[in-house]
């Protein structure tokens, strides 16, 4: 089998492999402007003859999604930040300290990741209230969110900061800078692109969070839009092109983040960046 | 004012239960050329490293140009490093680079600016300012960092083995240069290396050390025809000494050589009977003799010439290295007989290695 004949056998591999794993997203887009009657067709139709531009707006105005995405936004950013400003200086000492202690701290870290939300949420949702952290519903979930990924956090940027050389931060201090000096002017800049990565899939993640939000925010008014789209759900949905027009403004904006960063994200996944 | 730029006095060092360093006691004159040498292992990082104040010691003073150091941050102690990978802060460029020191201590611009175009013109770095570390060979970015280390007239330099990483030309290249600038700046430094040759032929003043502690020190070619014991007479010199076991004769005036057929050899100067000894001498201080001169009649194992020079190694038990800076036409196998001015040989305590007369 000569290469050219091979490379094209497995680019239509990829192509159909990658038609499979799209499908759902394709769906979700065109059952959003389907009319009703053409929804529930049998066969399906994989192009509406009619398309329904209208939903989109009618469903923005009638489910407020302004306001859920807001409530998404401010707890994902809250997170972020929180994660951000913690988590870095956290898996920077864990990054150039080996001992004992650090190997011990590591391993509870990676516990934390390992216990799954919908178990923690009971025992954080009584503790929350028992302080009274649940007046403050947003509060309550971004601390909650902050909880659960900053070990994910915390271990991509601490690999992060170890391929940053630990030289270079001598070099710093002999050449006159303090250690803080040194860790804001040469190791910072050099793990920007991986703690900008780190935080940009956190970001994704809290923005699609459900089981804090959902168990912790009554007040509609603060919900996030994963809340607001679950209520859509009831016994006798049926209304499934008004879901996926909510799903569809729900997650375009995020795909758009990514394709727009995928390129930035990749490269400071796989590669140190540096030497 | 002391002439000592950098004393040292007893200093230890210990990681956990890990002895580092042992009571090093070290003057470096100012404006002297120090080569610490030795062995990996051997303490010589950890002491300049001591030195930077990147490691705290455990005892003793430190004390540089007159003010005592321990514990003092590195930024306080006003002194230049060149590292063994460079360190060149990779988001900089080369101009950047070198000015950082100067910049964290708030000269202004124009001036830092103005120094670096001066330090990177006397280092051949003028039309590279703008680049970044990553678009330089290997031996410009040693450049960048003798540059980066000189523009700011410290107390000392400290060289981490800053040529290990450079092509054995280039090595040989960059060695004269540094000397070089050494000469013209006349700044004391302290150069770590692993290399022998490069400690010989840059350093005033030599210091071979050995599971942290001072084997000897001095210059070069002190170490060189009198080291104090077998290890640095073993670790000064390529190729390395030979030793062969010895005892002196009963007569007092011959050394029976104990090779796997013993040889006697004619020996002046007065050591006790019967004591176990080891001889050293130096390949380079051979040279072949007809069948009336030699002292030393042995075979011949293997042959290897470079041209310059031709290396004979010895079918003994142990062997002898010997260098001809000739083409003899020597075979393996061949008998061959050799002399040497008794003056060179090096008597060894055969129990605890250190030199005898």
């Amino acid at each position: 089998m000569s290469f050219a004949l091979r490379d094209k056998v497995m680019l239509v591999i990829a192509v159909l492999l990658a038609a499979v794993y799209l499908f759902p997203l394709y769906w979700m887009y065109v059952t959003a402007i389907k009319t009703g009657s053409a929804m529930f067709a049998s066969p399906p139709s994989f192009w509406p003859a009619d398309p329904q531009w209208s939903i989109y707006r009618s469903v923005w105005e009638s489910r407020n999604v302004g306001r859920y995405l807001w409530n998404s936004v401010v707890i994902a950013s809250g997170a972020v930040l929180m994660i951000a400003i913690l988590g870095t200086g956290c898996a920077y000492v864990l990054a150039r300290y080996r001992n004992a202690w650090v190997d011990a701290g590591l391993f509870l870290i990676l516990m934390l990741q390992v216990l799954p939300a919908s178990l923690m949420i009971t025992p954080i949702f009584v503790g929350f209230s028992q302080i009274g952290l649940l007046d403050y519903p947003r509060t309550a979930v971004i601390l909650a969110i902050a909880a659960k990924s900053m070990p994910f956090f915390v271990v991509l940027v601490r690999a992060t900061f170890m391929s940053v050389p630990i030289e270079l931060e001598e070099a710093a201090l002999v050449d006159g800078n303090s250690r803080f000096g040194a860790f804001f002017h040469i190791v910072l800049p050099l793990a920007r692109n991986g703690i900008l990565v780190s935080a940009i899939l956190i970001f994704m993640q809290a923005f699609g969070e459900f089981v804090y939000s959902k168990s912790m925010i009554q007040a509609i008014e603060y919900q996030p839009a994963s809340v607001g789209l679950n209520s859509f759900m009831g016994p006798n949905t049926n209304e499934w092109n008004n879901i996926m027009a909510y799903a569809a403004m729900y997650v375009t904006p995020i795909l758009a983040i990514f394709v727009l960063l995928q390129r930035r994200i990749v490269s400071g996944l796989t590669s140190g960046a540096l030497k | 004012m002391t002439v000592h730029q950098i004393e040292l006095t007893g200093i230890n060092k210990y990681y956990g239960a890990y002895h580092a360093l042992r009571d090093i006691d070290l003057k470096i004159r100012k404006g002297a050329f120090v080569a610490l040498v030795g062995p990996s292992g051997c303490g010589k990082s950890t002491l300049l490293r001591s030195l930077a104040g990147l490691e705290t010691i455990s005892s003793g003073d430190l004390v540089i140009a007159g003010a005592k150091m321990n514990g003092v941050p590195p930024r306080k102690r006003d002194l230049a490093m060149v590292f063994q990978s460079y360190a060149l802060y990779p988001h900089m460029t080369v101009e950047q680079n070198l000015t950082y020191s100067l910049r964290i201590r708030g000269i202004d611009k124009a001036e830092a600016k103005r120094k670096a175009e001066e330090v990177a013109a006397t280092t051949g770095l003028s039309h590279l300012l703008g680049r970044y570390p990553r678009e330089l060979s290997g031996g410009q970015r040693q450049r960048v960092a003798m540059s980066r280390a000189i523009i700011r007239n410290p107390k000392a330099f400290l060289f981490d083995e800053p040529l290990s990483n450079l092509d054995a030309a280039l090595r040989v290249h960059m060695r004269k240069e540094i000397r070089a600038l050494h000469d013209r700046l006349k700044a004391t430094s302290v150069y770590v290396t692993h290399d022998q040759i490069e400690a010989m032929t840059m350093a005033d003043h030599v210091v071979v050390m050995r599971q942290g502690i001072i084997e000897q020190q001095g210059a070069p070619l002190d170490l060189y025809d009198r080291p104090v014991n077998k290890f640095v007479a073993g670790f000064i010199g390529s190729p390395a000494m030979n030793f062969v076991p010895a005892s002196s004769g009963s007569d007092g005036k011959s050394l029976l050589l104990e090779f796997d057929e013993p040889q006697t050899i004619p020996f002046m100067k007065p050591v006790k009977a019967g004591q176990p000894l080891l001889v050293g001498i130096r390949p380079e201080h051979f040279e072949l003799a007809g069948d009336a001169d030699a002292m030393l009649r042995l075979p011949v194992g293997a042959v290897e010439t470079t041209g310059a020079s031709s290396y004979i190694t010895t079918a003994t038990q142990p062997e002898l290295v010997i260098v001809l800076n000739n083409r003899a036409a020597i075979r393996s196998g061949e008998v061959i007989g050799l002399c040497f001015d008794p003056s060179h040989l090096h008597l060894f305590d055969q129990q605890t290695e250190i030199r005898l007369g």
